[in-house]
């Protein structure tokens, strides 16, 4: 395969967010859909030839450690699969004019950014597809419900703004100790540059910075806000897609620029956290719109936790949690577009949309962590990897893991048993179809990962093992390639 | 420029970050938010250019005919372009949103503003609103009770 289709995955989405206002008549509305179709195609094949190694690409032949570069491993593939499959399922249908055109751009900034969030090999890169992220998704936010919406709108971008500050200052440090920002050319020299108080500063303001994206504890408080009053498809794609890239991001730093002593257990600190604020919060929680942001949270916290385990243990873990939260969370805020205020509001609920109320139950079961659906075996590699390190912050988090859980069964059992109540005078609305539609494909998709657990724990340790190569990923990078071929003679 | 005059600007920058942070912590007024990010901003790029300062070096421009002197470094200019670009477009977005606010709700104040917001999002989700920590305990506890829609 020729490299140079990697730099597709962030060049198509983009030339047609700007492009989309210029496309006559009704053309305009299928330009959106065609294009994430041919991103779901290049992601299918990015994912078959990454699954055997990893493809390089350096933009405009300008050799790393000076030129862009984009790395796909098997990790980074599927998730822009993931980007072109859920920018598909959320995307903006109904609208009229001028409205739906700016919406529609968006989701396909949305797109792009995080596709090359997912691709991107160079520091300052991540940065710049983080702020395109970033304002996209405040735009997206905007657009949400009334007054209401902007007020929640501004506090994000004043938090989000102040985690771009926080990241430039890290990405800053690291330039000023290394002189550099390619990945892999810093993989290369953080054992030697990056190291001791500097170092870790530069993680932690990184951390901070990247983490609010991520939801991460002490810079999360915009998510509730933001999920409450946005539409549930930009909340779906918010706290679905937005915050998982944001945590490959971190990972790929953590894994290449940072191994030192202190990150690991700063990100377990912080998770932990994370989880039990996110679950707790929840569990007070008085609508399911809220409930759910809070319970995301708290999945993102157990992200970070597995994560912050050394070794491919934390990195088999964390990409099973973040999957399984990418599948599940946007499902279930789905499904909450209607039944997303109180208890009362949704009581017998299940008489009405009784498809509806099944999945809802599915997704809960499976958020939990019910032993044949995948959220079971997420939970079982996070703990399985916290219970494998020695002692001490990791068996505590172990224990804030299981505790947690038992706060999650409370609130998600509050929610089916509104659903199932026998409520005579019940006002509860119908399930709209799109979104039975919708979380039924993602069901789906579940069930069959349920099914094929096995075959699918073998991938999931390949693409452990292929992103904690450090070797690998300096060494494909920083080689230059072979003599191009003349044209016309097979490779 | 003298190592003395180098540390005056690191520690301006610095300062001027402190002072933006500040005042984003401090801040209720949306506008003077806005104005704390942009100055916590400026630093930051400041910072960034100093990053790549090299002392007695000339600007990285090369020309035909002249000799390749000591250069400072180019790429931190080039990252801090960036950034100036997205701070002003992210800057410019927030007081359009601060703008639509208060012609919402009237107000510029933080405070109030997210109070009336909560309120919002607690009467469209069918909850009881929430009972304020400033309210009398009496009030507190008659909003207690789970109010059937």
């Amino acid at each position: 395969m020729n490299p140079s289709v990697v730099a597709l995955v962030v060049a198509l989405p983009l030339l047609a967010a700007f492009l989309l206002p210029l496309v006559p008549g009704s053309a305009r509305r299928v330009v959106g859909p065609l294009v994430l179709l041919v991103l779901t195609g290049i992601g299918m094949r990015l994912w078959d030839v990454a699954s055997v190694a990893p493809v390089v690409l350096a933009v405009g032949d300008f050799l790393p450690p000076l030129g862009i570069v984009f790395y796909v491993d098997s990790v980074a593939a599927l998730f822009v699969l993931a980007v072109a499959l859920l920018c598909l399922l959320f995307w903006p249908w109904a609208g009229e004019g001028e409205h739906l055109d700016r919406k529609q751009s968006l989701t396909l900034i949305l797109a792009a950014a995080c596709g090359g969030l997912a691709v991107s090999g160079d520091l300052f890169n991540v940065y710049v597809f983080y702020e395109l992220a970033a304002v996209a998704s405040y735009g997206l936010a905007a657009g949400g419900r009334g007054a209401a919406g902007q007020v929640a709108t501004f506090r994000y971008v004043i938090l989000g703004s102040l985690g771009s500050l926080l990241a430039l200052f890290g990405i800053t440090l690291v330039y000023f100790m290394t002189g550099t920002v390619n990945l892999a050319h810093l993989a290369e020299l953080a054992p030697k540059a990056l190291v001791g108080v500097p170092g870790l500063a530069a993680f932690l303001l990184i951390l901070l910075g990247l983490g609010v994206k991520a939801e991460l504890f002490l810079v999360n408080a915009w998510a509730p806000e933001v999920y409450a009053t946005a539409e549930t498809r930009v909340s779906a794609l918010l706290a679905g897609l937005v915050s998982k890239l944001a945590l490959l991001v971190l990972v790929r730093l953590l894994v290449l620029v940072f191994p030192l002593p202190g990150t690991h257990e700063a990100l377990l600190v912080l998770g932990l956290l994370g989880m039990l604020t996110g679950e707790l919060a929840a569990y007070k929680a008085r609508d399911v719109r809220r409930m759910l942001a809070w319970s995301s949270i708290g999945q993102l916290g157990a992200a970070f936790m597995a994560f912050s385990v050394p070794g491919d243990a934390g990195l088999v873990a964390g990409i099973a949690i973040a999957l399984h939260h990418m599948l599940v969370k946007p499902a279930l805020f789905l499904l909450a577009g209607r039944w997303g205020g109180s208890l009362g509001r949704i009581a017998g609920a299940a008489r009405r949309s009784p498809l509806g109320a099944v999945l809802f139950v599915l997704f809960a079961l499976s958020l939990l962590g019910v032993p044949p659906l995948p959220g079971f075996w997420a939970k079982y590699l996070l703990l399985s990897g916290l219970a494998g390190q020695p002692g001490g912050l990791w068996w505590l988090g172990g224990l804030v893991v299981l505790l947690t859980t038992v706060v999650e069964a409370v609130y998600l059992f509050r929610v089916i048993g509104a659903l199932y109540s026998r409520d005579e005078g019940s006002v509860a609305a119908d399930q709209s179809a799109t979104a039975v539609a919708g979380s039924g494909m993602l069901a789906a998709v579940l069930l069959v990962i349920a099914l094929s657990a096995p075959v699918l724990a073998g991938t999931l340790d390949r693409m452990a093992v292929q992103m904690g190569d450090v070797d690998g990923y300096v060494t494909r990078v920083l080689t230059p390639p072979a003599p191009a071929v003349p044209i016309g003679v097979a490779p | 420029m003298s190592q003395s005059s180098l540390s005056i600007l690191l520690l301006g920058a610095l300062g001027l970050v402190g002072i933006g942070v500040g005042g984003l912590v401090l801040s209720r007024n949306l506008y003077r938010l806005v104005l704390a990010l942009a100055v916590a901003e400026t630093g930051g790029n400041l910072l960034l250019v100093l990053a790549g300062f090299r002392p007695g070096a000339a600007a990285p421009i090369i020309e035909p005919g002249r000799a390749v002197a000591a250069m400072v470094d180019p790429v931190p200019q080039a990252m801090v372009l960036t950034s100036i670009v997205i701070g002003v477009g992210v800057q410019a977005f927030a007081l359009g949103l601060a703008i639509r606010a208060r012609a919402a709700y009237g107000s510029l104040d933080m405070d109030e503003l997210r109070g009336r917001m909560e309120a919002d999002i607690d009467a469209e989700a069918g909850a009881p609103p929430a009972a304020s920590q400033h309210a009398p305990a009496i009030a507190r506890l008659a909003g207690q009770p789970e109010a059937k829609p």
